[in-house]
């Protein structure tokens, strides 16, 4: 077995995948929570680029990771741009607070 | 298992790929997660040059570091109290508990599942040299179609991130 193999970038991945699992569910800030949302798509995307490098060997799945990070780009600019209006009508950005559409 | 300079190097990106992870998940202020997931990301793209994958290493920096960075230091820029910033990523103690447990209990499927797998070796051998080439080839042949849709959501998302922000005008 040796370090620079696959069991290590999954290894790796794990790791950000759970943080990004913990920042998501206990944080308050939207800020925070976005921020995991970030971690989890970074781990899968690392995901398909080592199972693309060293067990596949072929290009397919970078170019997965090529459209996840797309995706994150986009879902950045949409959730910070949510995130403005939202602070502009409730000076607020605590997720706690915002229990309008909640019964 | 020898430990050369390529896998020092290597230990070095992990550990600054995975450090900052845990900072941003326990830090208690929004400024310090917002740059320890910049050191995050930069380890990550450390770790594509490792996969040999260039290409993709140069648009985590442009695209994560570059753009998704510094839009987060925007945000929290327009968003909150500088005077208050030292408790504004609070977590919530009942819901970091349930999810701790949960992580732990993934955590240790996730081990089992790594350690008891025998990850095979099943395309082809010969990796290409340079993968900017061949992802080009394949951007413009066989994901022609996800890549024309990826540029109609950009440009949705242009347009619409804009009408969400905007300063209403009466």
């Amino acid at each position: 077995m040796e370090l620079t193999g696959i069991t290590s970038y999954l290894a790796i991945s794990i790791v950000l995948f759970l943080a990004g699992l913990l920042t998501v569910v206990s944080k308050k800030n939207i800020i925070g929570i976005f921020m995991g949302i970030e971690l989890i798509l970074n781990s899968a995307a690392l995901n398909f680029a080592a199972f693309s490098r060293l067990t596949a060997r072929n290009l397919e799945g970078q170019m997965v990771s090529l459209f996840v990070i797309v995706l994150a780009a986009a879902e950045a600019a949409i959730a910070l741009a949510l995130l403005l209006a939202i602070y502009k009508r409730y000076r607020d950005i605590n997720a706690d607070h915002l229990t309008t559409l909640k019964w | 298992m020898n430990i050369g300079l390529k896998e020092l190097v290597f230990l070095c990106v992990a550990l600054l790929t995975t450090v900052p992870c845990l900072i941003v998940v326990f830090s208690r202020n929004v400024l310090y997660s917002a740059f320890a997931l910049f050191f995050t990301f930069l380890g990550t793209s450390g770790l594509y040059f490792f996969l040999d994958a260039e290409f993709l290493a140069i648009v985590q920096v442009v695209v994560y570091i570059g753009g998704v960075s510094v839009l987060l230091l925007f945000a929290i820029l327009l968003t909150k109290n500088v005077d208050e910033i030292r408790k504004t990523n609070m977590t919530s103690a009942p819901r970091m508990a349930l999810a701790g447990g949960a992580a732990l209990v993934l955590l240790g499927s996730f081990v089992y599942a790594l350690l008891g797998t025998h990850w095979a070796r099943t395309g082809t051998p010969d990796y290409p040299a340079t993968t900017t080439k061949g992802l080009g080839d394949l951007l413009l042949s066989k994901y022609l179609l996800p890549f024309e849709a990826a540029s109609v959501l950009l440009l949705a998302v242009l347009v619409g991130s804009l009408v969400i922000a905007r300063r209403s005008v009466r």
